[in-house]
């Protein structure tokens, strides 16, 4: 009973000369989580926009609940709640008022927010801070809020651009059990993250995209089964040259190499007589690096 | 009709918006829409009253107050459809926020132009007192009309200054705006004195402009002068008219700027 709601079919979005996304193809089912993981610049938070129509689709087929965003109704729009990756809350009022005057746009009923503010501020921890003014919060705090306010018609969907970067951990995990919270209420999540354990953590399926397409699109666990093998083992350069790599897979990051192996107990020997060498788990970051390879983005 | 209940819905939520965000402001506001037409009034009522008797047949004071109050109307929207509105663009995002739930661009703009429209009648209406209280008012019958005609001024205002917002980069654009739009309205459109002193061409550009129609719609509701309602009548179109047209290439601007 896997309801596809929201479809993208060679989607492309052009700004001038700059392709922004070159043709992305992916299908989201009800009741799932979706990662979109790919470097600065891949594409992801033009991908959100164009999802919520907030930015228009330059060539291929975009569909959210079976028609394109800006044909939307006002009912159906009303089901898709989003977190933009800058905080853009009002500054100027309160914490309830930001809550009330968003929830007034989707035409929540003074009635029905009475009791929904209050429970919004609840489940992101912000009960004591309901009538301050919202530049007087933390970063965390507005970046709670932001997420409250996206809750406010009770949506289906819930796109999250980056809900938690720039956040302590205390935050994150917050956030985190909140998200999880959502997902088990059965609601469809779309998250941007450049955080690999959220994503590992918080995703049922991974989109990894850079440059405006996608390189892969599977579950953390076949991720990284596919690309990554079993464990990482990490040899120091200075101590490469008497180490056996068994023609490992292996990644050139600067002063050290990574060798990706299936078993680590052929090697067990070696690493104990090569003090600077360690392994570990290959996890998504790893096969990230490697889909999306080491050189920094954003002229870097 | 959905179209009528989301506008007046988003209106509603704007002008309460807007309103929390001014409340705080609220003495800055009062004192700034009291006392600029007091000094106004007390350097031109009294400097140029002093050389300048009558204008137009009507005493001077009694002829510059409906000048101010339309120049209280027109910069008090100007500067909230450039300034006040580019900063919910561009610098809070608020118009971004109010995007992604289901209100729309033209929605959002008209809720702009009422909330600037009634913030410049406000302004008005406080030169309107002022000027009640220094006497520059000879009738007062008719000064219910005034309501309907700042209101369609100030929108036009409203939706002139947004097409500036539209094709803004930063603030700093709009010294254009200020000087070669709100500035001329201001010296050359009637406020303190007549437009038919200038040359004839002259005229003509300042009949273009929003607000000599406006001054020449008020004026007489003041001052007591004959109105002539056909004329009357063809101004108060003339207002729609470009209003609508500002309004629909300041939409279709922002649209493709945001949207593109």
């Amino acid at each position: 009973m896997t309801q596809t709601i929201i479809s993208a079919k060679g989607l492309q979005k052009t700004f001038g000369t700059f392709k922004a996304v070159r043709g992305l193809d992916f299908d989201i089912e009800a009741g799932t989580c979706v990662g979109l993981l790919g470097p600065n610049g891949a594409g992801k938070t033009t991908t959100m926009r164009m999802l919520m129509g907030l930015s228009g689709v330059t060539g291929g087929e975009l569909t959210v609940l079976g028609k394109a965003p800006e044909n939307l109704t006002r009912t159906e729009k009303s089901q898709i709640g989003l977190v933009p990756q800058m905080d853009n809350l009002d500054t100027d009022v309160s914490v309830t008022e930001n809550l009330e005057i968003y929830g007034r746009f989707y035409d929540v009923s003074w009635e029905e927010l009475a009791v929904r503010v209050p429970q919004l501020l609840d489940f992101m921890q912000l009960s004591d801070k309901a009538h301050a003014r919202v530049n007087q919060l933390s970063g965390g705090m507005k970046r709670r809020l932001v997420i409250a306010r996206a809750l406010i018609s009770n949506p289906d969907i819930v796109f999250l651009d980056e809900p938690t970067t720039g956040l302590d951990p205390q935050v994150r995990v917050l956030i985190w059990k909140q998200i999880l919270s959502l997902k088990a209420q059965g609601k469809t999540l779309l998250l941007t993250t450049h955080y690999m354990d959220e994503a590992q953590r918080l995703c049922d399926r991974i989109i990894i995209i850079d440059e405006g397409r996608v390189l892969d699109d599977d579950t953390p666990k076949n991720l990284i089964k596919k690309h990554v093998s079993g464990h990482v083992v990490e040899v120091p350069k200075t101590e490469l040259s008497t180490f056996k790599t068994y023609d490992a897979e292996s990644e050139d990051i600067g002063n050290a190499v990574l060798l990706y192996v299936d078993k680590v107990e052929p090697y067990a020997a070696q690493i104990k007589n090569h003090p600077g060498t360690f392994y570990r788990p290959a996890n998504l970051e790893d096969v990230f690096l490697r889909l999306t390879g080491r050189s920094l983005r954003e002229g870097a | 009709m959905n179209e009528l209940r989301d506008f007046i819905l988003v209106t509603k939520t704007i002008l309460r918006r807007n309103f929390l965000v001014n409340y705080s402001n609220k003495w800055t506001t009062l004192a700034n829409n009291l006392g600029n037409p007091i000094l106004f009034l007390f350097a031109f009522g009294y400097g140029l009253g002093a050389i300048i008797d009558e204008m137009g047949d009507v005493p001077y004071i009694a002829f510059v107050v409906p000048g101010m109050i339309a120049y209280a109307t027109m910069f008090t929207s100007s500067f909230e459809a450039t300034i006040g509105a580019f900063s919910r663009f561009q610098f809070l995002r608020t118009w971004d926020a109010a995007l992604a739930t289901p209100v729309r661009l033209h929605q959002l703009l008209m809720a702009e132009i009422v909330w600037g429209a009634l913030k410049g009648v406000f302004a008005g209406f406080c030169v309107l007192l002022v000027g009640t209280a220094v006497g520059g008012i000879v009738i007062f019958s008719k000064l219910w009309l005034l309501l309907p005609i700042c209101l369609l001024a100030s929108a036009c205002f409203m939706a002139c200054g947004l097409v500036a917002t539209a094709y803004a980069r930063w603030y700093d654009s709009f010294s254009y705006f200020f000087t070669f739009w709100v500035s001329p309205m201001f010296m050359f459109c009637g406020v303190f004195f007549s437009v038919d002193r200038f040359p004839e061409w002259l005229q003509w550009v300042s009949f273009l402009l929003p607000m000599t129609p406006f001054i020449g719609m008020i004026r007489p509701l003041t001052t007591g002068l004959p109105i002539d309602w056909v004329q009357m009548a063809l101004q108060g179109l003339y207002l729609v008219g470009l209003t609508m047209f500002a309004f629909w290439v300041a939409h279709r601007k922002i649209k493709k700027r945001m949207f593109d």
